[in-house]
């Protein structure tokens, strides 16, 4: 079933899909299910981003039911939904974790999930379950390298240029605080909700006609194509 | 006005939504009871609650866990945020207001919620302060809002000596008010000794003694109604 719901769901619409192994990362009230299923859309969070990766998520949720698993679904924006019963299970576990743990990316120098093929720029959501799905291999380190392109050009300079690995979870990659008033202040100015520089920055899935052709070199001495 | 049959069907309905933690299904048969003219008291009670006391019994068989019981409030109050305002007020004998909530440096409240729905099903008013609760904020709520009952909850040790003071507080200034705490620590000794009124004590038993109540509002209303 575990290739099945894959293609399931990529016909409906995500980009990629990942099973994880994630019996370490729970705990307590949710520690029987097992595995995540993570689903991600390259496309920005938005309302309509959102009302998509709920739609798929829901699908994957009906899917295992029938097949007579538990699930938990977490969505996109658990963040922000705290008016219901189930909201509360949602700070146990979070979308990256399920994503890198996943082998679907790793977690950039700007602490956003980056998949080698797209990018930062996926939305993510995640299912957990207890069906045995056959995990995906992990990505355990950082493949950002020497590169420092969003460290450089983050307005803020919020981004402490820190490799993420999965051994050191608690070492903080971004001063949160100063990313969150650069932000509060583009609004103010702007009128633009955000800032997204380090995410359209990142050599990694860039929308040119380079896409795809960065070499190792070109990152080890952050020289990108589009910029000089 | 819906025949006997389709009443009963309609009350099946609304209790499989509850059991199957379905909130859809729970919307769509809240509304056509409304429509169809069912009294909303009845499929609130036959309906929804009568569901919540099925998934007690699952819980308690252990066939579900705590993310299935929280899908499950959700589906019932999905049902029940329909048909609540189409309810005339029920004389149980019970009425009146409720102060909830989580005690200061205490964030667990799932069990509270559990009970809060309880509140809601019997048409309390229900002030729920939520979590990590300022020990002075109960006491001025329930005198803002001259509330028969303040219920306090907390899942840790550390946190559970600040509902001792609470109690004192509240009993000095209105010793008619009833207090009922509850919380992984709490036992019927600690409950005699801070004065509290009522308890529940592991989590656990706290969301099914809180279903128990459900269950027997459920007796109670029966009986009012001349039907038991």
């Amino acid at each position: 079933m575990e290739t099945g719901l894959k293609i399931y769901l990529l016909e409906l619409g995500a980009t990629v899909v990942g099973f994880a192994r994630v019996d370490e990362a729970l705990q307590g009230d949710i520690a029987h299910l097992r595995r995540a299923v993570s689903i991600g859309v390259d496309r920005k969070l938005n309302e309509d981003t959102v009302s998509l990766l709920s739609a798929l998520q829901s699908r994957a949720a009906a899917r295992l039911k029938s097949d007579g698993y538990r699930y938990l679904i977490i969505p996109p924006d658990s963040d922000r939904i705290s008016d219901t019963c189930i909201s509360k299970l949602y700070e146990l576990f979070s979308h990256k974790v399920a994503a890198t743990s996943s082998g679907l990316g790793w977690i950039g120098k700007n602490g956003l999930l980056i998949s080698e093929q797209y990018g930062p720029g996926l939305t993510f959501t995640t299912v957990l379950t207890d069906a045995p799905l056959v995990p995906d291999e992990p990505v355990n380190s950082s493949r950002c390298g020497n590169c420092t392109l969003c460290v450089v050009h983050c307005p803020a300079q919020a981004i402490k240029g820190v490799n993420w690995s999965r051994s050191e979870p608690l070492r903080p990659l971004v001063d949160h605080d100063r990313c969150r008033a650069q932000k509060v202040g583009t609004r103010r100015v702007e009128h633009k909700p955000n800032c997204g520089l380090c995410i359209n920055i990142c050599p990694y899935g860039r929308k040119s006609p380079y896409r795809g052709n960065i070499s190792n070199n070109d990152l080890e001495e952050h020289r990108c194509p589009s910029i000089k | 006005m819906a025949s006997e049959e389709r009443t009963k069907e309609v009350f099946a309905k609304l209790k499989e939504a509850v059991v199957e933690y379905d909130e859809d299904m729970s919307k769509e048969y809240a509304q056509i009871a409304l429509d169809e003219d069912i009294n909303p008291n009845d499929a609130i009670f036959d309906g929804l609650v009568s569901g919540m006391q099925e998934v007690g019994k699952l819980f308690d068989a252990q066939e579900y866990f705590v993310p299935e019981l929280l899908m499950c409030a959700d589906a019932l109050y999905a049902g029940l945020d329909i048909l609540k305002p189409h309810v005339k007020q029920m004389d149980l004998g019970v009425k009146g207001s409720v102060v909830i909530g989580t005690v200061e440096g205490d964030v667990h409240d799932i069990g509270k919620n559990i009970v809060k729905m309880m509140f809601d099903v019997a048409g309390f008013q229900v002030y729920d302060l939520g979590r990590d609760v300022p020990l002075d904020k109960f006491v001025e709520e329930q005198m803002k809002t001259e509330s028969d009952l303040v219920c306090l909850s907390a899942m840790m040790t550390t946190t559970m000596s600040g509902m001792q003071k609470v109690i004192k507080d509240l009993k000095e200034k209105n010793p008619d008010v009833k207090i009922m705490i509850g919380g992984a620590p709490v036992s019927s000794d600690i409950a005699d000794k801070f004065g509290a009124d009522g308890y529940a004590d592991n989590a656990n038993n706290a969301l099914k003694d809180a279903i128990n109540m459900i269950g027997s509002l459920k007796k109670m209303k029966d009986e009012a109604e001349g039907k038991a």
